[in-house]
């Protein structure tokens, strides 16, 4: 007879809150163990949830389209026979999901794909998301509102706290003492030592009210934008002081949400991290074409459709090897460069949700016909919005294929905390010299991205050309068969 | 004042006390008539007798189980373990009798006596002729131990040993022995049990050594001071009950602390030492306390020297700390 209340499970990843996708169930269902009763879309995936009991549902909580932080109410059982209807669990049926009331300030429709969702996140974890950032280095929503732990201005319940553990900040026990003694937040103080580690000097040279160094260390802060981030705002944002835009007429508000927001927080993280710089060069196709056509036909018979892109990840694969330095990713925490000794290759998918790179886990050790599988099914998994999580993360290096509206060359953001990204153009007929003589090529053009804090330009060149090379030449790839 | 080898300071303290006190009895493998394997109670038999200067089997749990018999009888032994590496036999005695007696009776029975020991590494000694168990004794209630560093506060701790009213561990550092030479005032004078020493002042790290290291200590102080480090130095000369106020108001002005012991790191007592300051002076600490320390393997024959926490092992760990 006992009402449980069945809240939305941490899903991994530093995943933080997640919007309806569909019900699966209504009140008064006779639910069993283990079957499906919700779709939740979190920042990276579609998931399904399954009942971990029995029971009779009481309630649901929240409209598709709602955000639901994780920990949030989700759905009221009434355990074991006889649902008797008890006094009702969660009186005010409009009531915010979860501990948040935020629901109440009212969703915006989002034009583009009909999503509500509120002003304000919901309570957000701090799990997970401290990887993204070296933790004390940044100013931060709770200290924005200057409310101190816990005490966060906005909608979001507990966010200070989570912000505060989010943004917890380095320092000997000395150089809090001193902070506290002088009434510094040291969250607000752009650390200037090792490790990210607020030193005493920073404290005693901090001025309340100056703007935290732009970019200007290694390390830089990322205040959060107070708006965005009183409640929920995991990753950061870029830093610089929130920019605000008077409202006028003849425009509309969507909410700036969801993927997107995840999307322009990595960017930005990429960007105003690594030190970028682009290589272009041209690739002659010639032999892949022939090669690729003279395979489309046993592929299809094992019934994959071949594209060129298995091709170019194993050319890829065949160069990480050779210059495991475009392998790597930087360890700021402790200032060590973490060679991977596997090959997990992103693949850039556009999807309506916006850009998602599902990932090609260890290309090294699969066939093209493998390969070629993966991309399939991930891109389909992708566009559908049913990828898996652990589909989406763990990559070593990206490709992104620029297609048909790719433009002549571009400039790809690296894929951070990765080191290099290659971003593939459409092949095109072009006149090329060819022994004095000008004749019709077949031409690609290659954009690759590199992190020049650890991809010297010869580095990244000689990588591009064993690329190129492998590209020009595929029957080589032969000798690199695993 | 005379100079004195730490050997000569102990047999000292020990021939003043048996003078002055006629309980005092000194027991232990071949300290009669050879004069013990390190000569430290040459000459007593000679001048006390074997009623109170007794060669015993080689037996250390018969050594300390015949001494606490002496002792509830109402004499002072000072037994004497040829190396605390043969301790171990005595362990029983020493933990489950001597150091509960004065407890277990109400104070009426305290078996007092002192129990001495070399310690210690650095005389190619091997595995069993070299270890540090001090923290296995101070770990044990009801127990002082105590480790001097110098022929001064050898002689003037000894004395205090002996005129304490609880059972304490005397631990000698063998390496110094004879190494360590220096005044020591003839007739009476104690060095107070539970004080430490600062050896020499500084600002910017507090190194806490004892015994043979505290000259390794001293050593890497000085070229730290070459790159502009000053070290606080601190001999605590009692390491139970710890001086634990000097140590604080030490950590209190420099913020850094570095722990030197022989013995292997883990469960050493630089551990409770840097618990201690984590508990007491953590709003003051500039940088995580360091310790340098013997490794957590047998003391090796052959790799001495690597084994031992020596100064080119603590120049580093002062740096870094001073650095962090």
């Amino acid at each position: 007879m006992a009402r449980w209340e069945f809240k939305l499970p941490d899903i991994g990843e530093g995943v933080t809150e997640g919007e309806i996708v569909g019900w699966l169930i209504k009140p008064g269902d006779a639910v069993k163990e283990d079957q499906p009763m919700i779709e939740v879309m979190t920042d990276k995936a579609t998931v399904t949830i399954t009942a971990p009991k029995s029971g009779t549902v009481v309630e649901t909580r929240g409209k598709v389209g709602e955000i639901v932080p994780v920990h949030g109410v989700l759905v009221v059982f009434e355990l074991g026979e006889g649902a008797g209807t008890g006094t009702s669990v969660g009186a005010g049926a409009g009531a915010g999901v979860g501990a948040s009331a935020s629901a109440s300030a009212g969703g915006h429709a989002n034009g583009s794909n009909g999503h509500a969702r509120s002003d304000d996140g919901p309570a957000a974890t701090a799990v997970g998301d401290i990887k993204e950032s070296l933790p004390g280095m940044g100013g931060g929503a709770g200290a924005s509102g200057g409310g101190g732990v816990g005490a966060s201005a906005g909608g979001g319940g507990g966010a200070g706290l989570s912000a505060y553990f989010n943004e917890k900040p380095l320092a000997t026990p000395a150089t809090r003492k001193l902070a506290r003694d002088m009434n510094v937040d040291l969250r607000q103080v752009p650390p200037s030592g090792p490790q990210g580690r607020v030193l005493k000097k920073d404290v005693e040279g901090f001025r309340p009210g100056a703007a935290p160094a732009t970019g200007s260390t290694p390390a830089p802060a990322h205040p959060h934008a107070p708006g965005l981030a009183s409640a929920a705002a995991p990753a950061p944002m870029p830093a610089h002081a929130p920019v605000s835009i008077p409202h006028g007429a003849l425009e509309e508000r969507v909410p700036f949400a969801g993927v997107r927001r995840k999307i322009a927080q990595k960017m930005a993280q990429s960007k105003h991290t690594a030190a970028h710089f682009t290589f272009v060069e041209e690739c002659d196709v010639t032999a892949l074409k022939a090669l690729r056509a003279r395979l489309k036909a046993p592929a299809e018979a094992a019934g994959v459709r071949l594209s060129f892109l298995p091709f170019i990840v194993k050319a890829v694969v065949a160069a990480l090897k050779k210059h495991p330095m475009l392998n790597t990713t930087l360890d700021e925490s402790t200032n060590e460069l973490v060679f991977r000794k596997y090959f997990h290759i992103g693949i850039a998918a556009a999807t309506e949700a916006g850009l998602m790179v599902p990932v090609v886990k260890d290309a090294d050790r699969k066939s093209v016909l493998d390969v070629a599988r993966d991309i399939d099914r991930l891109s389909n998994d992708a566009r559908s919005g049913k990828v898996k999580l652990e589909d989406l993360t763990g990559s070593t290096f990206t490709i992104t294929s620029l297609g048909a509206q790719g433009g002549l060359f571009a400039t790809p953001i690296i894929n951070f905390p990765e080191v290099a990204i290659l971003g593939v153009h459409q092949m095109k007929q072009r006149p090329v010299v060819k022994d004095g003589q000008i004749v019709i090529g077949e031409v690609m053009l290659l954009s690759l991205s590199f992190d020049h804090r650890i991809v010297d330009g010869h580095v990244g060149a000689a990588f591009a050309y064993d690329v190129i090379g492998y590209l020009e030449n595929p029957d080589r790839l032969w000798l690199e068969m695993a | 004042m005379t100079q004195m080898n730490m050997v000569q300071a102990i047999n000292d303290a020990l021939r003043h006390e048996m003078r002055r006190d006629d309980r005092v009895v000194v027991l232990g493998e071949d300290v009669g008539k050879v004069g013990g394997v390190f000569r430290v109670t040459q000459g007593l038999w000679d001048e006390f007798g074997d009623d109170r200067v007794v060669d015993t089997p080689l037996s250390e749990g018969g050594i300390v189980g015949t001494a606490i018999g002496m002792a509830l009888y109402g004499l002072l032994p000072v037994p004497e373990i040829q190396f605390s590496d043969f301790i171990y036999p005595a362990y029983d005695q020493i933990v489950s009798e001597l150091a509960k007696l004065r407890w277990r009776s109400g104070g009426e029975y305290p078996a007092k006596m002192v129990v001495r020991t070399p310690v210690g590494g650095g005389i190619r000694g091997g595995l069993y002729h070299s270890q540090s168990p001090e923290s296995l004794f101070i770990h044990v209630a009801g127990l002082k131990v105590v480790c001097p560093s110098n022929p001064h506060d050898a002689k003037g701790l000894l004395l205090s040993s002996i005129r304490d009213p609880d059972p304490v561990l005397f631990f000698e550092p063998k390496r110094i022995y004879r190494a360590a030479k220096g005044e020591v005032p003839e007739g009476d004078y104690t060095v107070p049990l539970g004080k430490a020493a600062v050896l020499r002042e500084g600002t910017d790290v507090t190194v806490l050594a004892w015994g043979a290291m505290l000259y390794e200590a001293v050593a890497a102080a000085d070229e730290a001071k070459k790159q502009g480090i000053a070290c606080e130095i601190v001999d605590l000369r009692t390491l139970w009950p710890v001086d634990i106020e000097t140590i604080v108001a030490s950590v209190k002005k420099t913020g850094r602390l570095v722990v030197v012991h022989e013995a292997p790191k883990t469960c050493g007592f630089g551990a409770e030492l840097v618990a201690l300051v984590n508990e007491k002076a953590f709003l003051h600490l500039e940088a995580p306390p360091a310790r340098v320390c013997g490794f957590d393997t047998p003391f090796p024959y052959t790799l001495e020297m690597e084994y031992l926490p020596l100064a080119h092992r603590i120049l580093p760990a002062i740096v870094s700390t001073a650095r962090y």
